[in-house]
């Protein structure tokens, strides 16, 4: 009798048939599993006063305690206002600054030159973010730094930017943008190279110069790159780059600079609050969600072009 | 409308040279149909044209202006692409008048143009959809849509029916033919297939590694092929090429002396191409032809018609004759006839027609 044609054995024929690329797939889901599902377990103690001592199963339950500090938390607040503000001013001005620089490295026709601006333009991005902080703390320094010695040729006194929380923010994306502007162009110069060239030479043709054919053809073409790349943006918007804060900010800065993660990391870590920062971090993780979920189905709506 | 001259065309990509010094008159209204093998610089004449590939040598001229250096957009010839080169962001309508806006063409002109297209085009219906939503067919119409609606003097098309199934491509060739016919436009039309050569072409150019092989009417580069390459390359199936020799009193293939109907007594001896055509020979004898004895290897019905695939020597050979519903009689057969007017003789060395007299 020929075996029953049931899901369960088209799965297991098929898995038989394609081992190979299971095999190769295994090692992300051991990642997913481990670095990021198995963590998971742990978030309970966002529910509970945990002790290390305890563990964390056997920490007593407190319910919703640590969110109610949290949000009677004036420091917590401010980290979260300021978060958003980093975030909307990096969406703002860090986000379409690697479109810019791809837009404009597609224009470049001459290819040495095109190669040399974008290995330039690549580079900070591999320098590790303690040296790129050293080299801001530098630039901006009030005795030796370029910035001021610029300001002085100007006749302006030395400013003091790194202590001055109106400064912190326009310094730390700027840093963003040098430092990742470039390498985040490589996807939009990628999809730039999967439009179409007959379509350049067909509005070559109809008359449109190369402003016209950027506008008309380039960026409606790359649009739905823009936006995935946009939801996934939006995704991490409560996710400002930990390490630079960290490197850059003090406490005099913490007024602008303090943001969700700086401050469960001194919670978390330094004043040993495990459980408040548990709490912290999985009210980010859920901002976050809804955030990427509204983005994806609006992006679905209007524009046909989503994540799922 | 305009008429298009190419005068001693060379293009070269840096030292290789692809297209070598060709000539090529194109009348006011004329459709000219490029044909030849992939490679054979057909395209690259027609981007020429078009302006999308610098000349390297030679003239251009449209309309008796000297072309050479003049920018795309102010050569006013339009152009469709091989793969129709749509906007897939911009419905069916926008992608008409692209070429409008562009010129700066009030909104209300471009409506009423894009209507107008739209209805001989058969397009009304589809002016807020997208590329995507479109079939094969329908997104070919677009796109000479977005040619037509910009009036040019000289229409321009690169292979544009070659990503349509068989049957659509029949379709739309007629359509191209019909809309030829109503806008009296010059075009020039690059295809690698003989069926659209020949059936669209006014005058059929036969290209072969960036040189022109031959220049005429259908039935002239049908009928009077000046080599085996263009009686190769026209016709479907390819005309038969056997060699073999002249002698005084026909030509001489295998143990088979076929019958000629013009005198190349001056020729015998010399080594030739016989070429005969699949459809010219016949099933039974006739006044004026040759039996010609074959192994018949396989019968190919086509409904109306039958391909009869055969030996002689070692030549595999191709014919083509009527079936009247009944194929059964074919697989029999072990001769055909060859009409002696309709025998075509190449010389073997350089694959030129012989005429009579050499």
């Amino acid at each position: 009798m020929a075996p029953r044609n049931t899901r369960w054995t088209r799965a297991v024929d098929h898995l038989k048939r394609e081992w190979q690329i299971y095999l190769m797939l295994l090692p992300t889901i051991v990642w997913f599993i481990v670095f990021l599902y198995k963590p998971m377990y742990g978030l309970q103690i966002a529910f509970k006063d945990y002790s290390i001592f305890r563990g964390v199963a056997n920490s007593p339950w407190v319910g919703l305690e640590h969110f109610e500090t949290l949000f009677s938390n004036d420091q917590f607040f401010r980290a979260v206002y300021n978060t958003i503000q980093i975030s909307a001013l990096n969406l703002l001005f860090g986000f379409p600054a690697p479109i810019i620089l791809a837009l404009m490295f597609n224009e470049i026709l001459h290819a040495t030159y095109k190669k040399t601006a974008q290995t330039i333009v690549y580079l900070p991005h591999f320098i590790s973010s303690v040296i790129i902080a050293g080299i801001v703390i530098t630039a901006f320094s009030p005795t030796a730094g370029i910035v001021n010695t610029l300001l002085g040729w100007l006749g302006i006194d030395p400013i003091y930017f790194l202590t001055k929380p109106e400064w912190f923010r326009p310094i730390f994306v700027g840093t963003g943008i040098w430092q990742e502007a470039g390498f985040g162009s490589i996807v939009f110069l990628a999809a730039i190279a999967g439009v179409n060239p007959s379509l350049y030479e067909s509005a070559v043709v109809d008359g449109a110069n190369r402003w016209q054919m950027m506008w008309r053809i380039t960026i409606p073409c790359i649009l739905p790159t823009i936006l995935i790349m946009l939801i996934i943006r939006i995704g991490n918007i409560m996710e400002v780059s930990f390490e630079l804060v960290i490197l850059l900010y003090q406490p005099a800065t913490y007024s602008t600079a303090d943001v969700v993660n700086t401050w469960v990391y001194r919670q978390g870590l330094q004043s040993g609050q495990y459980d408040l920062a548990a709490a912290a971090g999985l009210f980010n993780a859920v901002v976050a969600f809804v955030l990427v979920m509204a983005a994806n189905s609006l992006s679905r709506r209007f524009s046909r072009t989503s994540l799922w | 409308m305009a008429g298009v001259s190419l005068s001693k065309i060379v293009k070269r990509f840096g030292a290789i040279e692809v297209v070598h010094g060709i000539d090529l008159d194109v009348a006011e209204q004329e459709f000219v149909v490029l044909v030849g093998p992939s490679g054979c610089g057909k395209s690259t004449t027609l981007r020429m044209v078009a302006g999308l590939e610098e000349i390297s040598d030679g003239e251009l001229t449209i309309d008796g202006r000297y072309m050479n250096r003049v920018a795309p957009k102010d050569r006013d010839v339009a152009m469709v692409f091989q793969n129709y080169a749509l906007y897939p962001h911009l419905n069916v309508a926008e992608n008409m008048a692209f070429g409008l806006r562009i010129r700066r063409v009030p909104n209300a002109e471009i409506k009423q143009i894009i209507a107008d297209t739209a209805e001989i085009l058969g397009l009304t219906n589809y002016l807020d959809r997208r590329p995507a939503d479109l079939s094969g067919g329908q997104r070919q119409r677009v796109a000479m849509g977005r040619a037509i609606v910009r009036h040019p003097k000289v229409f321009l098309f690169d292979e544009p029916l070659s990503n349509l199934d068989a049957k659509l491509r029949t379709q739309m060739r007629a359509e191209i033919k019909r809309l030829h016919k109503r806008l009296g436009a010059t075009s020039i039309y690059v295809t690698h297939d003989q069926v659209e050569a020949m059936t669209l072409a006014d005058r059929i150019v036969v290209m072969n590694d960036g040189s022109i092989e031959q220049i005429g009417t259908p039935m002239e580069l049908f009928n009077n092929p000046v080599n085996t390459f263009v009686a190769g390359f026209l016709g479907s199936p390819p005309m038969n090429q056997i060699t073999g020799k002249v002698t005084e009193t026909g030509a001489q293939v295998g143990d088979t002396v076929i019958q000629l109907d013009r005198d190349l007594g001056g020729l015998a001896g010399r080594d030739v191409v016989v070429g005969i055509r699949p459809e010219h020979v016949s099933l039974q004898p006739g006044e004026g032809t040759t039996p010609l004895p074959i192994s018949l290897d396989l019968v190919e019905p086509l409904g109306s018609e039958a391909l009869l695939h055969a030996r002689f020597g070692d030549d595999n050979l191709v014919f083509k004759t009527d079936t009247n519903g009944q194929i059964e009689h074919l697989s029999g057969i072990d001769t055909v006839h060859v009409p002696a007017s309709l025998v075509t003789l190449f010389d073997a060395e350089s694959g030129r027609t012989l005429r009579a007299g050499g």
